[in-house]
């Protein structure tokens, strides 16, 4: 059915050889525009979010700061700079990623682009109508689904017709092994439609009782993160970690061990947002053990990652794409063991309502997948325009921006967050105390801001120079350095 | 397997034109690209299984510590967990009397106090009360109903009239009524034989269509039994649980 | 694992699993919960709420409050909530069942708010607060909602609802009063409405402080 390349068929061994690479080519060609168009419009609300998100820090060590407008309060602009990171930024920068990936895996050239074209065209007029509902009042205040009631069914009918794709395309795959990346993609393509509908019919469509709202808000929330950008990201580190190295990964069992426990845990994780509050023990109990049952997942996807990178590490010094994506895989490691610790509630009893909490989500979201979205783009972009990346320079300064921000940031959230936390614990400290405490690490965080956003605007030039094609063809990828002599034929990113 | 994997096609793009759309040339990155990833069998090192066993130990000894027994009504873990049961010495079977006053200090304290002296005019004592040890016209049947329905206006207790609402209290579990039961019955100077959880499941099959409190009137009518003493259920409920209704009064 | 039905089949269950315990019970349990009678004054517990303090909630929301104030009060021993006074006992489900939006909140970048309307009784601290919070509190951080606030000459009678005791760049000048508007107003009945101090029977207050 559909069969793409004659040619490719008639070759099934598994050896690269040219006619794999012209079903590749086959493929990589037909995704061109979807994935580009997802990937452009998440790069400009990765400049509009992070913007928000800098003045609203900003806002927090200067609260006069452009405090005589209504739509600038720090009480919209944080949800605007959430929102557009999540929805605008990750959610489609995703979904570039996991097209292209699903259509290399499946091994058949990209379905029905037109479904997904109109699905990138709606779903960035509904960010478009949301940020915009948020800024002018319209947010409803429940985290991660700030989004005006009018906003989000168009969201969910982009996003519709992206599981409706999926499940084509899962369907029509030319017929053999299911590669692990797979796994993830279907997963997630899956779950997200889910969460997002019954999250929005409980909340803001047909709103429930007050009472049983946290519950499900921070179901849905961690769940994005936790079976969405999870899988997407850790979908890409499966891929991209052997390919750019090429030897296998390193044990398919702990793949399947990886994703099923993944499967069943992070999905129990949400309610340790809620240690201590208004809901049975036993529900933020069944969070709080499956949170520290997330510990299998990651361990072991960690053990298959670095038993695949093993030997291979000189890699990282001339790859961008690889580095970008090893730092995004330990990173993920760090924060969901960071994540199971949070959960134990004499640790969260300091660290819940601090900004300990705010430098974890950016360690989640931006050191883990941000940065595997954007080594990802480094290797896919190439590939659809034809274009190799024009600046091997620029690129080691957006690595080293995003990597010294990041970092820079979460330290200081997490200091900072831990000393206002024990000051909001200690009966005999003022609340007074718990803000002097943090102050200064707000002051760092704000700079933080400065330093990434600097990265990303280094790459949306990067970027927009690819998409135009400027500069002097070049023949090579754009690498950090030359790799060494004995690999040199192998160069391959 | 730690080796360079085969050697890949020099990129053979240099004479084509630049504009002229051209598959091959336009990808040629894709030439140069390795093998798609494959799957490796390495087998999952023994010390993970281990691990993963043993944090599934952990979490089944957490559930049964700070799940509050799976009630919806328990928000404190640390006040109420498995069974009643539970707490920083978790040695040898729970104390039926540790339990009571666990969920007595948990769902009743705040109107009956933990003296049982309840508050004068508002919330009747359930020291030495006719309605708690039996007595008058009170059985232990009527006990055990306004445990699970609730009991509503005018009432007298010792002599003294109040005049409030209880709230029913069915959503605790058989074992849980009668823990409570059993210790404010034996507190405070009280001295009645302990309430069974069967005892409790015969009274909750027999009146299971209320749905109002009960009053005192309503009670006054039904007649009044005592649960015999060992312990053990009455007869009937363990038999034909839908006849106890014909249990002789005491 | 190359079967996708089996594949299917497996995302499915344990996506269900979560979604029954933590998205189904909540929905079917707390989502049907009543208020219970309240035996002191026979009303019901939790106090209904006037319609202007349902009307500030949605200030409430759309200033976004909820990013730095929380409104719950954790359990003891776990945290030293009710010890640091920002309640008598924990809060609980039922404390919730007035609201249209449970703000339960995840920050404490701003005190705990659920019991403001016990703690500050004021309405003129309140709207001073919110006018130039610098004006009560000289080391608060929060911004200042004066939007929400207008400035206007005084004409004959000063307004008998001038904010009062304002002080800083942005008091009124001589002559000139400011006034809140329906969205301050109703924003603050809704956080005098905050007060989860009644008794429930499945939030015991702790007997030893």
């Amino acid at each position: 059915m559909n069969s793409p390349s004659l040619l490719s068929s008639l070759n099934p061994s598994t050896e690269p050889d040219a006619l794999d690479s012209i079903e590749r080519a086959e493929i990589d060609a037909s995704t061109r525009i979807p994935v580009l168009l997802f990937f452009a419009s998440a790069i400009f609300w990765l400049l509009v979010g992070s913007s928000l998100g800098l003045v609203s820090a900003w806002k927090m060590t200067n609260p006069a700061l452009l405090d005589s407008f209504s739509w600038l309060t720090f009480g919209r602009l944080r949800p605007a700079h959430l929102n557009a990171v999540i929805y605008g930024w990750a959610t489609p920068a995703a979904i570039g990623v996991g097209l292209w990936l699903t259509a290399r895996l499946c091994r058949i050239p990209l379905l029905h682009s037109k479904l997904l074209i109109s699905a990138a065209i709606i779903w960035n007029l509904g960010i478009l109508l949301g940020i915009c509902g948020i800024l002018i009042g319209d947010g409803r205040s429940i985290e991660w689904l700030e989004f005006p009631a009018y906003s989000t069914p168009i969201l969910f009918i982009a996003y519709a017709f992206i599981g409706i794709w999926t499940i084509i395309m899962f369907r029509f795959r030319k017929p053999g092994h299911i590669y692990v990346s797979q796994w993830y993609l279907f997963a997630a393509f899956l779950w997200f439609p889910w969460l997002y509908a019954t999250a929005n019919i409980l909340l803001v469509w047909q709103p429930v009782q007050g009472p049983a709202q946290g519950a499900i808000n921070w179901w849905y929330a961690h769940n994005v993160l936790g079976l969405w950008f999870t899988p997407i990201g850790l979908a890409a580190a499966y891929y991209f970690i052997p390919k750019v190295i090429g030897r296998p990964i390193h044990s398919y069992y702990l793949s399947i061990l990886g994703f099923w426990s993944l499967a069943l845990f992070y999905s129990w994780n949400g309610m340790h947002h809620l240690i201590g509050g208004p809901f049975p023990a036993w529900m933020v109990s069944a969070s709080v053990v499956a949170s520290m049952m997330m510990f299998i997942p990651v361990i072991t996807t960690a053990i298959n990652h670095h038993m695949t990178m093993r030997g291979h590490f000189e890699s990282l010094q001339w790859s961008p794409t690889l580095r970008f994506i090893v730092f995004g895989a330990v990173s993920y490691t760090v924060v969901s063991l960071q994540g199971s610790s949070m959960a134990i509630p004499a640790l969260n009893t300091i660290t819940h309502f601090t900004d300990y909490t705010i430098g974890h989500a950016h360690l989640g979201l931006y050191a883990f997948f941000t940065m595997i979205l954007f080594g990802s783009m480094y290797y896919i972009v190439p590939r659809l325009v034809g274009w190799e990346w024009p600046s091997a320079t620029l690129i080691r300064w957006h690595f080293w921006l995003s990597a010294v921000g990041i970092l820079l940031m979460v330290g200081a959230l997490t200091l900072g967050g831990l000393l206002q936390g024990l000051a909001l614990y200690d009966v005999a400290s003022t609340f007074r105390s718990s803000l002097e405490f943090a102050n200064p690490f707000r002051v760092l965080r704000g700079i933080s801001g400065f330093i990434l956003l600097a990265g990303q605007l280094v790459f949306a030039f990067l970027f927009v120079q690819m998409l135009l094609k400027l500069g002097a063809p070049k023949k090579g990828p754009a690498l950090f350095t030359k790799p060494a002599e004995q690999t040199n034929d192998t160069v391959a990113i | 397997m730690s080796s360079p994997n085969t050697p890949q096609e020099e990129p053979f793009n240099e004479s084509q034109p630049e504009n002229e759309v051209n598959i091959v040339n336009i990808h040629a990155s894709i030439l140069r690209e390795r093998e798609e990833p494959r799957d490796g069998y390495e087998p999952i090192p023994l010390w993970l299984i281990t691990v993963f066993f043993a944090v599934i130990f952990w979490a089944g000894i957490y559930l049964a510590y700070y799940s509050g027994g799976f009630s919806k009504e328990v928000y404190n873990p640390d006040l109420v967990s498995w069974q009643g049961g539970g707490s920083a010495v978790a040695a040898g079977p729970p104390d039926p009397k540790v339990i009571g006053k666990r969920l007595y200090t948990q769902n009743c304290l705040v109107c009956h106090q933990s003296s049982g002296q309840g508050v004068a005019g508002q919330f009747p004592t359930l020291v030495d009360s006719e309605w708690v040890v039996g007595g008058d016209w009170v059985g232990d049947n009527h006990l055990v109903k306004v445990l699970l329905h609730g009991l509503g206006g005018p009432i007298q207790v010792k002599g003294a009239t109040y005049n409030n609402a209880m709230p029913p209290w069915s959503q605790l579990k058989d074992e849980q009524i009668a823990a409570i039961l059993t210790y404010i019955r034996s507190e405070w100077g009280n001295n009645a034989l302990p309430i069974t959880p069967e005892y409790v499941k015969t009274i909750r099959d027999q009146s299971q269509d209320r749905s109002d409190p009960w009053t005192q009137k309503d009670l006054k009518a039904i007649p009044s039994e005592t649960i015999p003493a060992g312990g053990a259920a009455p007869a009937p409920a363990e038999t034909a649980p839908s006849a106890p209704a014909e249990q002789p009064a005491a | 694992m190359n079967k996708l039905p089996l594949i299917f089949v497996g995302i499915f269950l344990t996506f269900t699993s979560a979604w029954i315990g933590l998205v189904a019970y909540p929905t079917l349990n707390l989502g049907e919960m009543q208020p219970l009678p309240d035996e002191e004054t026979g009303g019901v517990l939790p106090p209904t709420t006037s319609g202007l303090a349902v009307a500030g909630q949605k200030v409430y929301a759309s200033s976004g409050c909820v990013y730095c104030h929380s409104q719950q009060v954790r359990w003891s021993p776990l945290s030293t909530d009710i010890a640091k006074g920002l309640g008598p006992r924990q809060t609980v489900a039922r404390d919730y069942l007035r609201e249209k939006v449970a703000f339960l909140g995840t920050m404490r970048t701003g005190p705990d708010l659920s019991n403001i309307g016990a703690r500050q009784p004021d309405t003129n601290w309140h709207h001073q607060h919110l006018f130039e919070p610098r004006t009560v509190t000289d080391w608060s951080i929060m911004p200042s909602y004066r939007y929400l606030y207008k400035t206007q000459k005084i004409e004959g009678q000063p307004s008998s609802d001038a904010v009062q005791g304002l002080r800083g760049p942005h008091a009124p000048k001589l002559g000139y009063e400011v006034v809140p508007s329906e969205e301050a107003k109703a924003l603050v009945a809704y956080l005098l409405s905050l007060k989860k101090n009644y008794k429930l029977p499945e939030s015991p207050e702790p007997s030893e402080p």
